[in-house]
């Protein structure tokens, strides 16, 4: 089967993304909630309308590739490799049970997630070499490689945007999940990152800002992008929200490391499914 | 060896479009034939050797072969996480290079010598180690690389040290401990890279001791060692490398139970190098001359305390 956008056409919503992440979250007893519901619509839109595919077979010769390089988000990926059917129920309900495959990082032993990430500023590395064979082939393969801002702290990142300029990889579209939040802090806190389009821009990339919980724009911006085949590498700088969808959760960094208890899930659903 | 090195790329590259070599912008007179040869398979990554080794796992991942080539001092030292994570987790194929390992840039310091590579690597799964003393041992050992489908890393020592081997090694299994010479007699030294052939210089001036050469650290069989090791008064390893990690760690776990006699590991002790000068004069002054391994041997052999 070759490879197409939302192969089995099953529709999915953000909000389906968020109680997924939720119940996960809250059965796996584990954290990282809120930098997962920062790229929920972004990677809603990129599974459901950009991405080729191939239903049968994840790691098709000929697929787009989405390369999870801030892997702290993983259960948003997983969530929608659910959807895709490549996650089977018992995976996402079993979350980190005792001898379980999904991981709290992503995990590119995991059918779909093509990195293994969460040591920070590797994956962006490997989605240029991904989209260096695919211009070397000439074939209309993109690569999807998403980085938080936090990660923009690594050298290795700008290692890799310079290469990408260099060899005119504009089949590359690096998304940045600007949350303006990292570990211990606010980004402007820890390292302060500056204007990151003009950073990327000054790279050499062809740089766009979308605000990244809405759907119509970010899908508006990967058109755009796509559509551009000048030599340039691709930018997409979402503004987002970390802990997008539960009130409290909102630029509360908390919820890097928060665990949910019985009530708070509670309340956490409630608002989630109310959108 | 670095002649046999460029061929056996030029080699590789044109038996094979998927083959490409990476370069962290060195190499500068070694690869004038591939890039004449091969220019569309020669990619020059700039000064970012963690990038470098990223595009590779992608290039990997993607049906691609490559050759990632750089100083040890940066590949894999640098790049450790990256060859961990990006490469081996998902054993892919990717060659790594590491040029000049040990002492061989004596005069530049401790930013470009590499005496921890070895020890570096060898606790990662999946990863082949070589580490040829000649340019036979180098022309087996890349074929053996390209052959197989997993990382590998490729350590080239002093490339102008000669010959250890009187022919090419065509159709010879060099995962097992090659033995130069007849075995027998109380004294067998294990060497790689480097050590083989101060290995043979020693032997020359105690006019007696075999060899074995190991120019594949992992996968290594264990068997020949053994067998060769039964028997002796003492086993001695010699390494440009440091003793802590390396061949000499190597072959104690491999002795260890079976070899009841003398054990000495010849190499890098627990220090920089402080001075600089030539190669030779680096490797006296952590102990490695051939006249200097050869008193010590001496001395123990005679009964004298290690």
């Amino acid at each position: 089967m070759d490879p197409k956008i939302n192969p089995l056409l099953r529709p999915f919503s953000a909000t389906d993304i968020r109680k997924a992440i939720l119940d996960m979250a809250y059965s796996g007893g584990t954290v990282h909630i809120a930098c997962a519901f920062s790229i929920v619509e972004l990677l809603a839109v990129l599974y459901r309308k950009h991405l080729r595919v191939a239903a049968d077979n994840p790691d098709h010769p000929e697929r787009d590739y989405m390369v999870l390089s801030k892997g702290h988000g993983v259960m948003a990926q997983y969530a929608c490799l659910h959807h895709l059917g490549w996650l089977p129920d018992a995976d996402l309900r079993d979350y980190f049970k005792d001898g379980t495959r999904l991981k709290g990082l992503a995990d590119a032993h995991v059918p779909g997630v093509e990195v293994t990430s969460g040591s920070l500023g590797h994956g962006l590395s490997v989605g240029v070499g991904l989209a260096l064979a695919a211009q070397r082939r000439s074939t209309e393969q993109k690569c999807y490689a998403l980085v938080g801002d936090g990660e923009l702290n690594e050298g290795a990142v700008w290692e890799a945007a310079l290469f990408a300029a260099q060899f005119c990889l504009d089949n590359l579209i690096v998304i940045i999940d600007k949350n303006g939040f990292q570990a211990m802090g606010s980004t402007d806190e820890v390292i302060a990152l500056g204007d990151i389009a003009a950073k990327f821009a000054a790279f050499g990339f062809d740089v766009i800002e979308v605000d990244g919980h809405d759907e119509a724009a970010i899908d508006h911006g990967f058109r755009v992008l796509g559509a551009r085949t000048d030599g340039r590498p691709k930018a997409m700088v979402a503004r987002t929200v970390k802990g997008k969808g539960v009130s409290f959760m909102e630029h509360n960094n908390l919820w890097h490391y928060t665990r949910l208890s019985p009530e708070i899930y509670e309340r956490a659903v409630g608002e989630v499914i109310a959108v | 060896m670095r002649a046999a090195f460029s061929d056996a790329l030029v080699a590789a590259a044109e038996a094979d479009k998927r083959v490409l070599l990476l370069t962290g912008d060195h190499g500068y007179a070694l690869f004038d034939a591939f890039r004449r040869e091969c220019p569309e398979q020669y990619i020059n990554c700039g000064i970012a050797e963690q990038n470098m080794v990223g595009v590779a796992a992608g290039l990997a991942k993607a049906g691609f072969r490559p050759l990632v080539y750089g100083l040890a001092a940066f590949v894999p030292i640098r790049v450790l996480e990256q060859i961990k994570i990006d490469v081996c987790y998902e054993g892919l194929p990717v060659g790594f290079i590491g040029d000049g390992a040990g002492v061989v840039y004596s005069h530049l310091g401790a930013s470009h010598q590499s005496t921890e590579d070895i020890a570096a690597l060898r606790p990662l799964p999946g990863i082949s180690i070589y580490s040829p003393a000649d340019r036979h041992e180098l022309t087996a050992c890349m074929r053996h690389m390209l052959q197989g489908q997993a990382p590998a890393y490729l350590r080239m020592g002093k490339a102008d040290m000669g010959d250890v081997h009187a022919a090419p090694l065509d159709g010879q299994n060099i995962t097992a401990p090659l033995l130069l010479g007849e075995a027998g007699g109380p004294l067998l030294l294990v060497a790689t890279g480097s050590g083989t052939r101060i290995a043979q210089h020693v032997v020359a001036m105690l006019g007696q001791g075999d060899i074995l050469s190991v120019p594949c650290i992992k996968p290594f069989d264990p068997a020949p060692l053994k067998a060769a090791a039964l028997g002796r008064q003492l086993v001695a390893v010699i390494e440009e490398h440091s003793v802590v990690g390396g061949l000499g760690s190597l072959v104690a776990e491999t002795l260890v139970g079976t070899y009841t006699g003398d054990f000495l590991r010849i190499g890098m002790g627990e220090r920089f190098s402080e001075r600089c000068g030539s190669h030779a004069y680096l490797l006296s002054e952590h102990g490695l001359a051939a006249d200097a391994v050869a008193a010590r041997l001496r001395g123990l052999l005679a009964g004298a305390p290690a």
